[in-house]
């Protein structure tokens, strides 16, 4: 229902406008192309294992750049009455992590940030809470498409709040393996095969929450983490799931809800009235600042799947996604009449480094009168992901 | 025709000083004057002395004076002027000097005119003296022979005592009733004027009055009684076939000063018919709009905003039945035909006892009864939109019927369109009006009228868009006798969406939403004396509601059915005010009205756990009531009064309170209003709303009432009304108070309004401060907005400046230019953006704590009239418009949108070049 509600925005607004001398010009107040830059702070307090925190700032919304990083910041888990540990900068600038850690569930814990310009921030001090254990994940191929669900349960009913977060990975293995390559201004013989198989990846991006607080027990039951149609390009030829669950305070799940709610339908015309979030992270040197984040302490239940193109329905039309890619183009030699020289042609095609040669053409002489050629998006797969195997795969 | 016209001035001036007696003031003048046109010295004239002058500018266009004078007395000075002229001159005890071609005016009686015999005692069965000029044309016999008359009323047993006369003011030609006119007495003063029936009771101590009848679209005229006891005099007026500018200046032109009601806004047709509007088709909505006190959030949408409330605060009455969405088209088109309507009335304060269920404004909307002696037709064609009314008798003189139809043809616009989604789309609409009237006998008539429009749109062909508004009502008038009428109202009104998408066929759906509401009310007019006026009655209103279901469509659909529970309740009140007027100069008006609102199951009602934000996770329990069982009660008194103070005979103070309770609500969480919006019954999880407001003004009227002014002051405050939580969903929520909260507002501003509607131009220029802020501090902090601080609402547009001017080339063309500023209205920003768990965040300021940029728009239209021959087969005119002649670009909407990881904001503004029209009207 949203989705025709849109339309009949969208139709409002661009439709019904058309009838009329109506225009849409770019709006920029002067309040957005100078925003005031505030802490983010992105991560939870891991009490079992490694914290990760990631540092960067709000930035100005009409920017394409990536968020800036905050960099020589000094990061700690402080326990309240008790021992600090530090989380230190690694190699990735605005990451922060921490040594492999067992936290006390009996205490309270907050994330001490100091920046690099001195101001001083904290999160709330919050509970421990320990995640139970993921039980499984499922994976149901239905009409539609692919189900990925996930059950979990706590027999203590201390969880009840969830939140999970996932990592996928599967293979692509684009359809061409060129065995010649254009280097210096002629084609010769490829000399490094472009990689048969690639591992494309990518991180959950939408806030996966559920509750157990209406029901008698705490279980999660069949929860829909993500779903495929049956085209998808991804279940090509095989894929993997990492599901990460959180186990969370009620204050941090309203926090996630309403960040779910309030920043994930932006876009349409009649969105809800959007809300000032910020989260539990508070500027202890200047209270006028403002820091955005909410930190919590739990430990971290992992489970993987891997789901095979021979797992699934046959009837299935599985996309490759390098549709656009077949039949390759030819470049000619031999045209236009009369032919510029090769050389020329193979310049003005291959001079770009986005768009390769694959096979040589021939004439029934056998003759060379072209080549084959396709983008390298089409042809190299490490634009669509790492030819470097994981280390998890099977 | 310009003859009749200042023949037609002539006569009322004549009318008017048909009472007194002779006596010329003995001025003198001084001055020279060579070959000056005669206006020129009538106003150097009126300069020196206190002397009046009238007399019809075309007629002494080619009259020049040449006089020299030295403390010349006038009348010499006069007769000097005008000799060897065509012209004459006559000069009353009011200093009033009258200028005619070829005829002398008489402005006295003679003396015997008052010595009028005391013999027949029934009424209309006096002895007259016919004084009118023989060869007066235009006005009809009948009047002129009516308002010679004297008619003795009453069999003279309460002699001395009070008397009291009534009865119907109507049209002449349609026998329409006359709806506000005031019929009224100078010495003594005593007036009243007629309710929506066209009927008026004036009590009087026994005695000769000489009733003068002023009102809106008619002519003035007089009636001369003798009254010795109580008695109907039914009056028959003329209608002011054309918009002259006399005649509508004098109808009620000291009721700014004079009348009680503060706060209220009163459009006839011909004014609303004056402002140009963006498709060439008077459209009350737009008009209301530019009146002060009322705004909206954009020039696309119709939901009015009165005096800083909501949207769903108003109520809008078409002939006694509720409309709930009074716009087409998205609110492009307001959904009433103007031809059928008579007049708009909008109570900003003050609202009588009589209206309830809606907190801040009533708009009254009542269409014509019909002509009631002869058929007649109009029509309009514009570039949208065409319509059509048909009026006449079904029996002479006792029942008439008015049927109005519109359309849209704004298909074949689509059509051309390039875009192939847009030419697969359909707009249309059309509404039907349609009332009948019947005088059953004199003590009662019965007046039957039905309403219908509807709307559907299908976008892309993919989603349909339907919407409807359905009414019917019957009102019962009956007179028990001069003293006390009622008017017993059954009323049905049925407002319904439904929207179907067909997209794709496994996700075809359809959605619905509607209300029933069913009322019937008694209401009683009851004037014991000349000093009260008592209204009183009682109401019961039955609603019914689907709040929303969304069904599967068509056979291969796989959406799950998802219907939401009925809601049913009861709203019931019962009234009574007194309107006191003490003395000539105070007057008070105390109203009480109480109401009961009961909410009925059956109904599944969850009970959340006390102190914590209401979410689905609070759910303690689900209480079921059965059928007609009581779930939630609310009631409450609601107080209208106020006070009417005369300073001097031009300039008046006024003051009011009143409280008013709401029980259902409209829940959007757009800006503007959307057809999608939904109605909720408060329950035991949604209090009512109530508001209080005080408002006090000042009203002056200048130069003989031609000009009015008036300052009013006003202070709101508004409890428990509905806001939205963020992110809340309203459609199809089972628990939709999980997504609401109580907000509290107030509301301020003055508004100064100064009117001329009299002469070459005419017109009204208003200035508005007004405040609109909300707080939502109840509940626990996740439920605050903005820190629980006032924050200004959606439409909070603190100034707001609007022109409405016209200028009369002459009688046949006129122009109108309109000019409208205000501040922009407050909006929420993205201020910056983030990343957090993967995904682009965006951090927005304080809701509503940034503005749009300000409004501005000037129109211009130029109406030209046919001939005015009263006796033609079809009387037409062209409105020829230009909507946005600057071509200013306002913002109808700021929006952002996420591209390519980047958040654009986009400012769309619909208007944005100027727009022309051209509009045929006729009449037949």
């Amino acid at each position: 229902m949203r989705a025709s509600l849109f339309f009949v925005r969208v139709a409002l607004f661009w439709g019904i406008p058309l009838l009329l001398p109506g225009c849409i010009e770019p709006y920029m107040p002067a309040a957005i192309s100078s925003p005031q830059s505030y802490l983010v702070v992105d991560g939870c307090i891991n009490s079992q294992g490694v914290t990760t925190i990631n540092l960067s700032r709000t930035y100005d919304i009409v920017t394409q750049t990536p968020p800036p990083v905050e960099t020589k910041a000094t990061v700690a888990i402080e326990q309240e009455d008790g021992p600090h540990y530090p989380v230190n900068e690694s190699t990735t600038k605005g990451t922060y992590t921490s040594p492999n850690l067992t936290l006390n569930t009996a205490k309270n814990y907050r994330l001490f940030i100091r920046t690099g310009a001195g101001q001083e921030y904290a999160s709330a001090y919050v509970p421990v809470k320990t995640t139970p254990p993921i039980d499984n994940v499922a994976w149901r191929a239905t009409d539609a498409g692919l189900n990925i669900y996930v059950n979990t349960h706590d027999d203590t009913k201390a969880s009840q709040y969830y939140r999970w977060e996932y990592e996928e990975t599967w293979e692509i293995k684009p359809p061409y393996s060129p065995i010649v390559e254009y280097k210096n201004r002629q084609i010769q013989d490829i000399t490094t095969f472009f990689p048969a198989t690639c591992w494309g990846n990518n991180q959950s991006t939408a806030i996966q929450i559920s509750n157990t607080t209406r029901l008698t027990q705490d279980v999660v039951s069949d929860f829909l983490i993500c779903s495929y149609p049956t085209t998808s390009e991804r279940l090509r030829s095989k894929y993997s799931i990492l599901i990460k669950q959180h186990a969370q305070t009620q204050e941090e799940y309203q926090y996630w809800e309403l960040l779910k709610k309030n920043t994930e339908n932006i876009g349409t015309l009649f969105d809800p009235q959007p809300a000032q979030l910020t989260g539990n992270v508070r500027c202890l040197s200047n209270e006028t600042e403002l820091a955005m984040g909410f930190v919590g302490a739990h430990s971290l239940e992992k489970k993987r799947i891997f789901i095979s193109r021979m797992d699934l329905p046959q009837k299935w039309l599985i996309q490759s996604g390098y549709e656009s890619c077949v039949p390759p183009d030819t470049i000619f030699l031999t045209k236009p009449f009369p032919p510029p020289p090769p050389a020329v042609t193979l310049q003005s095609y291959f001079g770009n480094p986005n768009y390769l040669p694959i096979y040589p053409v021939y004439d029934q002489m056998g003759a060379i009168i072209g080549y084959t050629a396709q983008s390298r998006d089409c042809i190299d797969c490490r634009t669509r992901g790492t030819a470097l195997r994981p280390s998890f795969w099977q | 025709m310009k003859h009749l016209y200042s023949w037609f001035v002539f006569l009322l001036f004549l009318l008017a000083s048909l009472t007194s007696n002779g006596q010329q003031a003995e001025k003198t003048i001084s001055g020279n004057f060579s070959h000056v046109p005669f206006e020129q010295f009538a106003s150097q004239l009126e300069a020196q002395t206190k002397l009046r002058f009238y007399f019809n500018p075309a007629a002494v266009d080619s009259l020049f004076i040449t006089l020299q004078a030295q403390d010349v007395p006038v009348r010499t000075a006069l007769e000097r002027a005008l000799q060897n002229t065509p012209f004459h001159f006559a000069i009353d005890d009011e200093n009033r000097v009258f200028v005619t071609a070829g005829v002398t005016l008489e402005p006295s009686l003679p003396d015997s005119f008052f010595r009028s015999e005391r013999e027949g005692n029934l009424a209309n069965n006096a002895r007259t003296t016919e004084k009118a000029p023989a060869s007066a044309p235009g006005r009809s016999r009948y009047v002129r022979e009516a308002e010679a008359k004297l008619y003795e009323i009453g069999s003279g047993s309460v002699r001395g005592g009070k008397v009291t006369l009534a009865g119907h003011i109507r049209e002449l030609k349609s026998g329409e009733p006359v709806i506000g006119a005031t019929i009224y007495s100078e010495a003594p003063s005593v007036g009243t004027s007629t309710d929506q029936f066209g009927y008026y009771s004036l009590t009087v101590p026994a005695g000769r009055y000489d009733l003068k009848i002023r009102g809106i679209g008619i002519k003035n005229t007089r009636r001369q009684v003798i009254l010795q006891g109580d008695g109907k005099l039914e009056i028959e007026v003329e209608e002011d076939i054309t918009p002259l500018k006399e005649v509508v200046i004098e109808a009620e032109k000291d009721k700014n000063v004079s009348g009680m009601q503060m706060g209220l806004e009163k459009l006839d047709i011909k004014t609303l018919r004056q402002v140009p509007t963006a498709f060439g088709e008077t459209d009350i909505l737009r008009v209301v709009l530019t009146l002060p006190g009322v705004k909206s959030v954009g020039e696309g949408s119709t939901g009015l905003n009165v005096r800083g409330g909501a949207t769903d605060q108003n109520l809008i009455l078409f002939n006694g039945t509720t409309i709930y969405n009074p716009s087409h088209l998205f609110g492009f088109f307001s959904a009433f035909n103007p031809d059928i309507l008579q007049s708009v009335e909008l109570y900003k304060s003050a609202i009588p006892a009589k209206y309830g269920g809606r907190l801040s404004s009533v708009l009254e909307i009542k269409t014509r009864e019909g002509n009631k002696k002869k058929f007649s037709g109009s029509g309009g064609i514009g570039p949208l939109t065409s319509r059509i009314t048909f009026e006449g008798p079904i029996i002479k003189d006792k029942s008439a019927f008015i049927i109005s139809a519109r359309t849209s043809y704004s298909d074949w616009i689509l059509h051309r369109l390039s875009n192939n989604s847009f030419r697969q789309s359909a707009a249309s609409f059309y509404d039907i009006s349609a009332n009948i009237s019947h005088q059953l006998n004199e003590k009662n008539s019965l007046y039957l009228t039905g309403y219908l429009s509807a709307d559907r749109f299908r976008l892309a062909s993919d989603t349909t868009y339907q919407y409807r508004n359905q009414t019917a009502s019957l009102k019962w008038q009956h007179n028990f006798n001069n003293k006390l009428y009622s008017v017993l109202t059954g009323a049905y009104s049925h407002y319904a969406y439904d929207i179907t998408s067909e997209k794709n066929p496994v996700n075809a759906s359809r959605l619905k939403y509607g209300i029933k509401q069913t009322s019937l009310q008694a209401d009683f007019s009851y004037f014991p004396s000349s000093k009260h006026t008592v209204d009183f009655g009682v109401s019961s209103l039955v609603y019914n509601i689907s709040p929303g279901s969304l069904t599967p469509n068509g056979e291969n659909s796989l959406i799950a059915p998802d219907i939401l529970a009925r809601e049913q309740a009861v709203e019931s009140a019962i009234y009574a005010s007194d309107r006191i007027d003490f003395t000539q100069r105070l007057s008070l008006s105390l109203g009480l009205r109480y109401s009961l609102f009961n909410a009925l199951g059956p109904r599944d009602v969850y009970q959340y756990t006390p102190g914590v934000s209401r979410t689905e996770t609070s759910i303690m329990d689900t209480v079921r009531y059965g059928s007609g069982k009581v779930l939630a009660t609310y009631h409450g008194p609601e107080y209208r009064m106020s006070l009417r103070y005369g300073l001097t005979d031009n300039s008046s103070v006024k003051a009011s309170y009143n409280r008013t309770r709401q029980y259902i609500h409209q829940l959007s969480n757009t800006a503007s209003v959307s057809p999608a919006d939904i109605w909720k019954l408060s329950d035991a999880n949604i209090r009512p709303q109530v508001g209080d407001q005080y408002s006090i003004g000042y009203y002056h009227n200048f130069r003989a009432n031609t000009i009015e002014a008036s300052v009013e002051t006003y202070y709101k405050s508004l409890h428990d009304f509905v806001d939205y939580k963020s992110g809340a969903t309203l459609i199809l929520n089972h628990h939709i108070e999980t997504d609401i909260v109580n907000a509290q507002g107030k509301a301020y501003g003055v508004e100064v309004l100064v009117k001329k509607l009299t002469g070459k131009i005419n017109g009204w220029v208003s200035y508005t401060y007004s405040r609109s802020l909300v707080r939502v501090n109840a509940g626990t902090p996740a439920d605050r907005i903005n820190g629980g601080r006032y924050y200004p609402s959606n439409f909070d547009k603190p100034h707001d400046f609007t022109l409405i001017g016209n200028y009369r080339f002459s009688r046949r063309f006129s122009s109108s230019l309109n000019f409208t500023y205000s501040t922009g209205r407050p909006i929420t920003l993205p201020l910056a953006k983030y990343y957090i768990a993967n995904s682009l965040r965006v951090y927005y300021s304080d809701r509503n704590a940034y503005r749009v940029p300000d409004y501005y728009r000037a129109d211009l239209a130029l109406n030209i009239e046919g001939n005015h021959k009263v006796k033609k087969l079809a009387h037409s005119s062209w409105t020829l418009g230009v909507y946005n002649l600057t071509g200013r670009q306002n913002p109808y909407s700021v929006y952002f949108k996420s591209e390519n990881g980047q958040i654009r904001g986009y400012k769309l503004s619909i208007f944005g070049r100027p727009i022309p029209t051209l509009t045929y009207n006729f009449k037949f």
